[in-house]
């Protein structure tokens, strides 16, 4: 049996090599000199270590450090907006037989599925008669498209898990339903309300065509965008300095990614494991 | 403090009937349990005298006041569930206030009512705690001690025992009717344990398939129940069943099962009428074990195989398989009996319970006597 | 004698509290697919100076002719169903095999091998872009070192192997999140079934497929619905490597529709793309729900 444990070692270490080494690759060409960066035959690891690149970021043509700020806010804005807009849904959908739950369920499951694109053009006209292109507002509208029905269905499932009779007590109590959900159930379900905010954060973070399609302006852009801008401006060939960018894009969302990975399995699984 | 009524209620859900034509009448201060096999309908029932559930027909009155469409939190009660509804984030103390709160109470007032109930279900030191630090017994005093608080006019208690292990569910009834002494509202109480409902009753509501069987006290209900189910829910060990024939010889009436034949008195004999069979039922205790197998007048002396013997300690349970049905005996120790031994059971005719065979309704009771 | 029909003061709280989602959905996403029903039915090019005008289904006829949407569309299904296919095999197989390992270090090796999933998407698209470099790209450079190839390969620029080279970075960016649901759904196995199939002698593949893999299969068919509504979805990832090319190998509709939205301004065969697009989407969910539901 020993010889089976060995090749899962090994799988096992393959696995790992084979998730880190592009992150390893990213960090280790963001240190090194333009010159090492685009070599023709790649070094293993920066033999001139520099911290060029990143100085390039904050004092270069690009005003990094505003992208930064600008997906900060449109993120941050887009998860807690969508958590406060679907928490009282959510609640009335997990607790609820009402006559049209049906349809608002199976209404929220569509726009799940709907691809983005296909909002595309009506809600740039529609931004654009509200005078909200080029506007953060604007972003965040277009992100709450997929972030609220998100945080709708994930935290349904998280209001799920909380035994009814709890709730029920209150009732009895004489608690209206407004300060059940905000007194009883939201301090039980509070890890599932940030993981549920962190998820639309991320999404928000990934998001591409919408910054690329709603901003015109440069210095109102958000990262990812801005990550493609420059590649066809400031950094055609400066490898390093994308991994540099590359890298400050990534460590905001990774951080957020680890503090509620645990929370998240629970989120995940309870809707999938179960059923949709 | 309140009267109850409970007028015509029924509940369905899409095409499941879960409560029919319900009446009850509760008087003010009364213990009434709700009793019967899960599915029966009893906590559908206890839900909408609290407002948790709103009937689909029928009508709910408390004292003078039609409480149908009067909010939960209007209804002035107090429920403890089965799994107790504690407030996991908050500690016992903030659980116990936190009704109280609602009702816009001094502090001071909060505070000492808190403690004066604390005091009384003995759960004092256990104030500043997490439900999550308390044993299950612990949090049913927690639970009960948060409805005591409130001061209502009726108690609801939905199986609030059924979590705990059998030594501390003895112990916590004893509490239960202690405490309802103390504080004079008028209590519901719904178990599927007819033991529980027979120590603890002032009144029991026999219910099954949604319907109301039987209402009475213990001994009514266990002396005359009013149908098979009742006769066979109501009582440890369960009473017995066998279908006899009627036989009618002249004026005379009797009932036949295999080679057991008992003949009825007169008065008796008018109830079973028409009947061509009938169901008989006897209460363990009236059986007993003997040993000439000869019929005797005025009894039904019946043989069967023994299937099970129960040892109690003092007494033992037999179970017989006789023709037509099953009969239990509920004996001293005195004599041996095993599994697979044919005995011969004997019980007074006085002492039968006649059912009809079709519709189970009791026909006549027996005849009350030596007890 | 009164029956009480609606449960009173029971039914008022509903309507405010889903009334805010119901609301803005309605504007932000309820309003946007209707006018892009119209819009589908409308020439409308956003640079011309003459107004939208109604063309009936003509939007929908130029698109079944269009050969680049029928190759968008095959595009999106190869590198949607391979993508997730991939994704959720490699993702079984890590998380079985990181199930046998029982101790507590094994938290950080899982947190490890979440870490592609943490990456953003057009990180990830740019990394891979600059790995898959013909000249400089390391991909190549580990390849001909270890003798494997004799040239420089053009990953992104061979028509054939764009997508397949696309592929293989969203594959690694999906493979973790396969693996955490599988891994949470195997904890989620009774230790009592696991037991009695080892009583019964099961071992190694058959306790695998006989045992295992019918607990998984709830939580594989959803999770792979939800990624494949995802891939349908996938921008970032394909714009920001290749931009749908060489010429459009690498075109999925979500490019395409932004190309001709974006680029050419014809917001009205944009939006009828849209439409085709949504009901092909919306009939496969429907058929895989309905599939899920059947077993």
């Amino acid at each position: 049996m020993r010889a089976s444990r060995i090749v899962q070692a090994i799988a096992l270490g393959l696995a790992l090599a084979w998730s880190l080494a592009p992150i390893y690759w990213m960090l280790a060409t963001s240190f090194k000199n333009e010159l090492e960066a685009s070599a023709l035959d790649p070094t293993l690891w920066p033999h001139a270590a520099t911290l060029d690149n990143y100085r390039g970021l904050v004092g270069g043509t690009l005003p990094f450090p505003t992208f930064f700020v600008n997906t900060v806010v449109t993120c941050l804005a887009t998860a807690a907006v969508a958590v406060a807009i679907a928490l009282p849904a959510a609640y009335a959908l997990s607790r609820a037989r009402f006559r049209s739950r049906g349809a608002v369920a199976y209404g929220i499951l569509v726009s799940r599925m709907l691809p983005l694109v296909v909002l595309l053009a009506p809600l740039y006209l529609l931004l654009l008669h509200a005078h909200l292109l080029d506007s953060n507002l604007g972003l965040v509208v277009g992100f709450t498209t997929f972030g609220l029905p998100f945080a709708v269905w994930m935290l349904k499932t998280f209001i799920d898990a909380v035994p009814i009779e709890i709730e029920e007590s209150a009732r009895v109590d004489g608690y209206p339903r407004w300060q059940i959900l905000l007194r009883v159930v939201v301090p039980l379900i509070l890890p599932g309300v940030l993981t549920t905010a962190t998820f639309v954060f991320m999404d928000a973070w990934n998001n591409l065509i919408f910054p690329l399609s709603f901003m015109t302006t440069l210095e109102k852009q958000t990262l990812p965008a801005a990550l493609v801008v420059s590649f066809t401006g400031q950094f055609k060939t400066d490898w390093g300095g994308m991994m540099a960018a590359a890298t400050v894009t990534t460590l905001p969302l990774m951080v957020a990614f680890f503090a509620v990975q645990r929370s998240m399995v629970r989120g995940l699984t309870a809707g999938a494991v179960a059923g949709v | 403090m309140a009267r109850i009524s409970l007028r015509n209620v029924g509940k369905r859900y899409d095409d499941v009937v879960a409560l029919a034509e319900c009446n009850l009448e509760i008087a003010d201060r009364e213990f009434v349990v709700l009793v019967g096999p899960s599915g029966s309908g009893k906590t559908t029932l206890l839900r909408i005298i609290a407002g948790l559930e709103h009937m689909s027909a029928g009508d709910v009155w408390f004292d003078e006041r039609r409480v149908n469409d009067v909010d939960v939190g209007d209804r002035d009660i107090a429920m403890v569930f089965q799994n107790y509804g504690l407030y996991p984030h908050m500690s016992v103390y903030d659980n116990m206030a936190f009704g109280l709160r609602r009702r816009k109470l001094a502090p001071a007032d909060i505070d000492a009512r808190v403690r004066r109930t604390a005091q009384l279900l003995d759960i004092a030191p256990l104030l500043a705690r997490r439900p999550r630090q308390l044993s299950g017994g612990q949090r049913q005093r927690v639970a009960l001690g948060r409805a005591i608080v409130r001061d209502p006019a009726v108690f609801l208690l939905d199986e609030p025992l059924s979590n705990l292990d059998a030594h501390l569910r003895v112990q916590m009834r004893a509490e239960i009717l202690k405490v309802h002494r103390a504080v004079t509202a008028t209590a519901v109480y719904v178990t599927h344990d007819q033991v529980e409902a027979l120590t603890m009753g002032d009144r029991i509501v026999v219910m099954h398939q949604g319907r109301i069987q039987q209402v009475g006290t213990p001994a009514e209900l266990y002396d005359n129940p009013v149908n098979r189910f009742v006769a066979g829910f109501i009582g440890t060990p369960a009473m017995g069943f066998i279908e006899c024939s009627v036989e009618r010889t002249g004026n005379e009436v009797a009932l036949r099962a295999g080679d057991a034949r008992v003949g009825l008195a007169p008065q008796r004999a008018q109830a079973v009428d028409r009947a061509s069979t009938v169901v008989v039922g006897v209460r363990p205790e009236r059986l007993s074990l003997v040993d000439d197998a000869s019929a005797h007048a005025d009894t039904l002396t019946v043989r069967g195989v023994v299937q099970v013997v129960e040892m109690l300690g003092s007494e033992q349970y037999v179970h017989v398989e006789v023709p037509a049905g099953m009969l239990t005996a509920r004996v001293t120790r005195d004599r041996p009996v095993k599994p697979e031994e044919i005995v011969t059971l004997r019980a007074a005719a006085r002492h039968l319970h006649l059912f009809d065979a079709a519709t189970g309704a009791a026909l006549t009771a027996p005849v009350r006597g030596e007890i | 004698m009164a029956a009480g029909r609606r449960p009173p003061g029971a039914e008022p709280w509903l309507d405010w509290m889903v009334l805010p989602t119901v609301g803005v959905l309605a504007v932000v996403v309820g309003y946007p697919v209707v006018y892009t029903l119209v819009l589908s039915a409308q020439h409308y090019n956003f640079l011309e100076p003459e107004p939208a005008r109604f063309i009936g289904a003509a939007n929908y006829a130029q698109l079944v002719a269009d050969r680049i949407f029928w190759q968008a569309l095959g595009n999106t299904a190869i590198y949607t169903f391979g993508s997730v296919l991939a994704a959720a095999l490699l993702g079984l197989v890590l998380a079985l095999l990181v199930e046998t390992y029982a101790s507590p270090r094994m938290r950080l090796v899982r947190a490890l091998l979440l870490t592609p999933w943490a990456v953003p998407f057009v990180v990830t698209a740019f990394l891979f872009r600059y790995m898959y470099l013909q000249n400089g790209g390391v991909v190549n450079a580990v390849l001909l070192h270890a003798g494997i190839v004799r040239a420089p390969v053009a990953w992104l620029n061979n028509a054939s192997l764009a997508l397949p080279s696309v592929m293989v970075a969203n594959v690694w960016t999906m493979t973790p999140f396969f693996f955490l649901l599988l891994s949470a759904a195997l904890a989620g196995i009774p230790n009592e079934v696991i037991e009695s199939a080892r009583v019964d002698r099961a071992r190694g593949m058959s306790m695998i497929v006989g045992i295992k893999l019918p607990f998984l299969r709830s939580a594989l068919l959803v999770g792979s619905l939800l990624m494949v509504i995802s891939n349908f979805n996938d921008f970032a990832k394909i714009w920001a490597t290749t931009q749908g090319g060489p010429g459009y190998a690498t075109t999925t509709l979500v490019v395409y529709v932004y190309r001709l939205a974006f680029e050419n301004f014809q917001f009205g065969y944009a939006s009828a793309m849209g439409v085709v697009w949504l009901l092909l989407l919306m009939g496969f969910a429907v058929a895989y729900l309905r599939a899920l539901r059947l077993r």
